[in-house]
């Protein structure tokens, strides 16, 4: 028994997804996507659990996940529907539905309200930064009225909050889908171990997404695969664990990264031109908008893209300064925006598009272990 | 007794002749009783092959003809029509069918076969021999219709008929034109109102000399048949005189003490035995309900417009044909169909629309409440699966998605739900659909398999429903108001249908001969039927309909004169007892009873009789001929069949 509830339609459509109630429920999205399958079958029930209000069938729905937004079915629809636009807007709902703090809703809700919390962001960690050389002017002048424990201190509370948040929504997220997949306990279930072995197979080869918009007479069909929206996407996503780790092998090492042959800068490198590749490749997409998919991007999806494409670039000037020995006083504000930029990425990780990072594993997870 | 006969064989290009031995069949024609000429044809329906014929007609002085060729459905008026034009009595024709019956059903069998076509001949040439020759009865016709029902198709029949230059009747049983369609407010498209369509015809109507309307009048017998009926007509007085003034009469209607519910809000109302009219509804004057009136007078103190001297008259006119436009009742639904009757929160769709023409101001408020969201729910009355009413109403899913978009421009955030059975919004109409989707109303769809369910749980009104679109999940629904979208039923009231004996088909509504061919005629010739009375439709194929029976009608008049089949039964006077039978087998009402030489005796009235033969076998002392079908005839062919070795 579900209880209707219609108000909760112009609440989703807040989340960017507008035309769906003109849906006549034909289902043509459903058959035209690569992606859905029988136990997982979007987006038109998707669309329909919106609007019907139907809140708990959205927020555990692993079928949010699984889909790419090619936008065939946004193309395909007779009723201007724009099902793509649904799931992408579902997917802001989620995010900001499974985390307890009511931020995201803010943020995805309202664009002044997210360029405001970005700069504020972006101020306190420039001062923050500042203080990391203390015998700076700025640096005495912020000791002068707040002591550097008390600092340190916010740093640590705003990372704990951030990081919390971000424990609480996976948290949420899980709970929801194990509770809706135990109930259907007849199926035979794959084993953990290789469920989650499809997983990362799925995060390496992107083999689902490379289905997408590639039948004959589609879009990417005719395009070779270095531009195809997968690419662009695994480009991304790698590029970005590359520097990851490479960050964190600098850290250990406490390496000043002064020579470029160094292993973990070569990974550095390599990771950066994926990144610097797909993000550019990706906010060009979003300009010309070659298909559906593209034709309502969010600023959501614009700061996403744009602070990754940033912190990319700014590391490759730093790479190249060191190696050059540029200006000092411009490498060093180039470091603060570099710096200051990928703190943002990871703080607002669980109130923002990024956190689809954590989210889409686990459904991939529960769709490889509930399927026979 | 004939002896010259002529017989051709058709071949129908191989098909009778791959299996039957066509010049054996010849041969055997020719030694038989009577024949002067047996040929055989490849094609005898070919142009010379007809020819052929015509002129061995004329050459040989033929007095009969037999065919043996396909069935005569497709062929008999063809050969009929070459007799006539060489000079031979078309009913001195007959047709021996001898591919059907023969080659095509014993095609494993040539020799039966053709031993069988012979037979076929044999009683075809037998028959002939006896036949007589016949012509087509003609009668007077008066070129004047009486309609009966003056809703949108009985008036847009009276004035198309009145512009084509019949005299018309339109007979009205209530004191105001109109119909169902005055009871009905916005309509689509945009612009129009029940009310502006009914005036529109009204006032086309009252400019026309050539109509008589009558209100408040009801057939109530018929006699005669095409060309020429007699109907009577009873009129009750209105009670209110034409030029009555307005302010006295509302005074009139305050003091009247009888007060019933007014059926022209579905009961929403009460009204008194002085009724004054509603908005949409035409001659605007008001009327006393003579079943409800005590005749106590006070009125009559008030105005002196009123006269209660609510006497029935009777006239009788003549007509040439009569029309039907009768229309429906909407369905009403069961005590506790879908909590109809239990929540006084349930109401139907024309409850709701009279809601709407009496409601003003921003919100709509039903018995109290401010309604804030509604359910309407589909095909209530219509596509039972277990009830009677296995017909879809056709009007009823765009006339709910109209009102539910009606409902919105008053209401702009209501919220709708349509729970449905698959929504028929067809042609044009599709708009409506459109638009109501955009408007962000919410579609739910059921199956005969699971009907919503309709309770309360103390507080609310609750909807259940296993939706079809979301994999047949239970949904629950706490609506303000529930909508019945209620089908169309035909009329209880069916003095009409009784009086005229109207064939009805299985959906109980008046039939038709024929759905696609002959869509507004009857099986009783010159009563023709038309709009709802017939079967659910909405407006404009009311209309539509209404033209199509006009034009049928006029076609029927415009010569005053009507041409009939000679095909029919004769009464032998001497022979008849007068027990009854043949009127009671009858199934046209084709047999009267006349005094002839002193004598009672039954006799046909050829303008109703069909020529089906249903009298003959009943009539106990066999005084009833066919004609073109006679004893002799029908004896002589199955003495010629059973003397056959086959």
């Amino acid at each position: 028994m579900s209880k209707v509830d219609p108000k909760l339609a112009k609440d989703i459509a807040k989340y960017g997804a507008v035309d769906f109630s003109a849906c006549y429920n034909c289902g043509n999205c459903t058959a035209v996507c690569s992606l859905t399958e029988e136990n997982a079958s979007f987006p038109r029930m998707m669309i329909r659990y919106s609007m019907l209000g139907m809140k708990e069938e959205i927020l555990s729905s692993k079928e949010l996940w699984m889909c790419y937004h090619c936008g065939d079915c946004s193309a395909t629809c007779p009723r201007q529907a724009d099902p793509g636009e649904l799931m992408a807007g579902l997917r802001r709902y989620a995010i900001a539905n499974y985390e307890p703090s009511g931020i995201t809703k803010l943020i995805f809700k309202s664009n002044p309200f997210s360029i405001l919390l970005t700069l504020v962001l972006a101020t306190i960690l420039g001062f923050f930064l500042l203080t990391m050389k203390p015998d700076f002017t700025v640096s005495r002048w912020i000791f002068s009225w707040m002591p550097y424990a008390v600092i340190h201190l916010m740093g640590l509370i705003v990372f704990s909050f951030t990081g919390l948040t971000a424990l609480l929504g996976i948290f949420s997220m899980s709970r929801r889908l194990n509770r809706k997949h135990s109930t259907d306990s007849n199926k035979t279930k794959k084993s953990v171990f290789q469920s989650i072995g499809e997983v990362l197979t799925e995060i390496g080869t992107m083999g689902r997404y490379q289905k997408c918009s590639t039948d004959e007479g589609e879009y990417w069909s005719t395009k070779p695969n270095l531009v195809r929206p997968w690419f662009v996407h695994w480009s991304i996503m790698w590029g970005f664990i590359g520097l990851l780790f490479a960050t964190i092998l600098d850290f250990l090492f406490k390496d000043p990264a002064t020579t470029i042959w160094l292993p973990s800068r070569i990974l550095g490198t390599v990771s950066g031109l994926f990144l610097i590749y797909g993000t550019s490749l990706a906010m060009y997409y979003r300009m010309t908008k070659p298909t559906k998919t593209y034709e309502a991007t969010k600023l959501a999806d614009w700061m996403f893209l744009f602070f990754l494409w940033i912190a990319g670039l700014t590391g490759f000037w730093m790479e190249v300064a060191v190696s050059f020995n540029l200006s000092e006083t411009l490498s060093q504000v180039i470091f603060m925006i570099h710096t200051i930029i990928s703190m943002e990425l990871v703080i607002l990780f669980a109130f923002s598009k990024f956190a689809h990072a954590a989210y889409r594993p686990i459904a991939l997870y529960f769709l490889a272990r509930n399927r026979e | 007794m004939k002896n010259k006969i002529g017989v051709y064989v058709c071949h129908c290009g191989g098909n009778i002749s791959d299996v039957i031995d066509v010049n054996k069949v010849r041969e055997e024609a020719e030694k038989m009783g009577g024949v002067a000429i047996a040929k055989h044809t490849i094609f005898a329906c070919a142009d010379s092959s007809q020819k052929e014929i015509a002129e061995d007609i004329k050459n040989l002085e033929l007095d009969g003809i037999v065919v043996a060729s396909c069935s005569p459905k497709l062929h008999l008026l063809t050969f009929r029509s070459v007799a006539e034009r060489a000079g031979l009595n078309p009913y001195n024709y007959v047709h021996a069918n001898i591919r059907e019956q023969s080659s095509w059903a014993h095609s494993d069998d040539k020799k039966g076969a053709t031993e069988k076509a012979i037979s076929l001949v044999r009683s075809a040439v037998e028959r002939v021999s006896h036949s007589v020759a016949m012509d087509p009865v003609s009668i007077s016709a008066q070129n004047v219709v009486a309609v009966v029902g003056a809703g949108v198709a009985g008036m847009k029949a009276a004035i198309e008929l009145a512009d084509m230059g019949s005299q018309v009747y339109l007979i009205e049983k209530s004191h105001y034109v109109g119909g169902r369609t005055s009871q009905w407010g916005k309509l689509f498209l945009p612009g129009e109102t029940g009310k502006s369509v009914v005036e529109n015809l009204y006032q086309e109507v009252k400019k026309r000399q050539n109509i008589n309307l009558f209100t408040g009048a009801e057939l109530v017998s018929k006699k005669g048949s095409v060309g020429n009926f007699e109907i009577e007509v009873k009129i009750t007085s209105r009670g209110v005189k034409k030029d009555a003034d307005a302010s006295t009469i509302e005074k009139a209607i305050e003091v009247c003490p009888e007060e019933v519910s007014d059926e022209f809000n579905f009961g929403l109302t009460n009204r008194k035995a002085l009724m004054n009219f509603h908005p949409g509804q035409f001659p605007e004057i008001a009327a006393i309900d003579a079943a409800t009136c005590t005749k106590c007078g006070k009125c009559a103190e008030v105005s002196d417009a009123i006269d209660l001297n609510l006497e029935e008259e009777r006239i009788t006119l003549q007509a040439g044909s009569l029309m039907i436009t009768t229309g429906f009742d909407p369905y009403e639904p069961e005590k506790s169909e879908f909590g109809y009757g239990d929540y006084d929160n349930v109401i139907t769709l024309p409850q709701l629309e009279r809601h709407l023409e009496l409601s003003n101001g921003k919100d709509l408020v039903i018995n109290g409440k401010k309604i804030r969201s509604m359910a309407y729910i589909y095909c209530v009355g219509s596509r039972q699966p277990n009830g009677e009413n296995k017909y879809c109403s056709r009007y009823c899913c765009t006339s709910a998605v109209h009102s539910a978009i009606k409902v919105r421009e008053k209401v702009p955030d209501m919220t709708v739900y349509h729970i449905n059975r698959g929504i028929r919004t067809y042609g044009k109409q599709e708009v409506l659909y459109e638009q109501s989707s955009k408007n962000g109303d919410i579609y739910i769809q059921f199956t005969e398999d699971t009907f919503p369910e309709v309770s309360s749980n103390g507080k609310h009104t609750v909807v259940k429903v296993n939706d079809l679109l979301t994999a047949g999940k239970e949904l629950e629904i706490e609506p303000d108001l529930v909508v019945l979208v209620t089908g169309m039923t035909p009329r209880k009231d069916d003095a009409i249908g009784d009086t005229l004996k109207l064939p009805r088909g299985r959906d109980k509504f008046y039939n038709e001969i024929h759905p696609k061919l002959r869509p507004v005629e009857t099986t009783i010739d010159g009563v023709l039927i038309a709009g709802v009375c017939q079967g659910p439709k909405n407006i404009t194929e009311t209309v539509k309909s209404s033209l199509a029976a006009s034009a049928k009608t006029y076609s029927l008049l415009k010569r005053e004169e009507i041409t009939l089949e000679p095909i029919m039964a004769k009464v032998d006077a001497e022979k008849c007892e007068v027990c009854d039978n043949c009127s009671a087998a009858c199934p046209f009402g084709a047999f009267e009873f006349v005094e002839e030489n002193g004598k009672k005796v039954a006799k046909v009235n050829e303008s109703n009789c069909k020529g089906c033969g249903m009298c003959l076998p009943v009539c106990p002392t066999d005084a009833i001929e066919l004609s073109g079908y006679t004893n002799s005839e029908i004896e002589e062919m199955i003495d010629a069949l059973t003397e056959s070795d086959y």
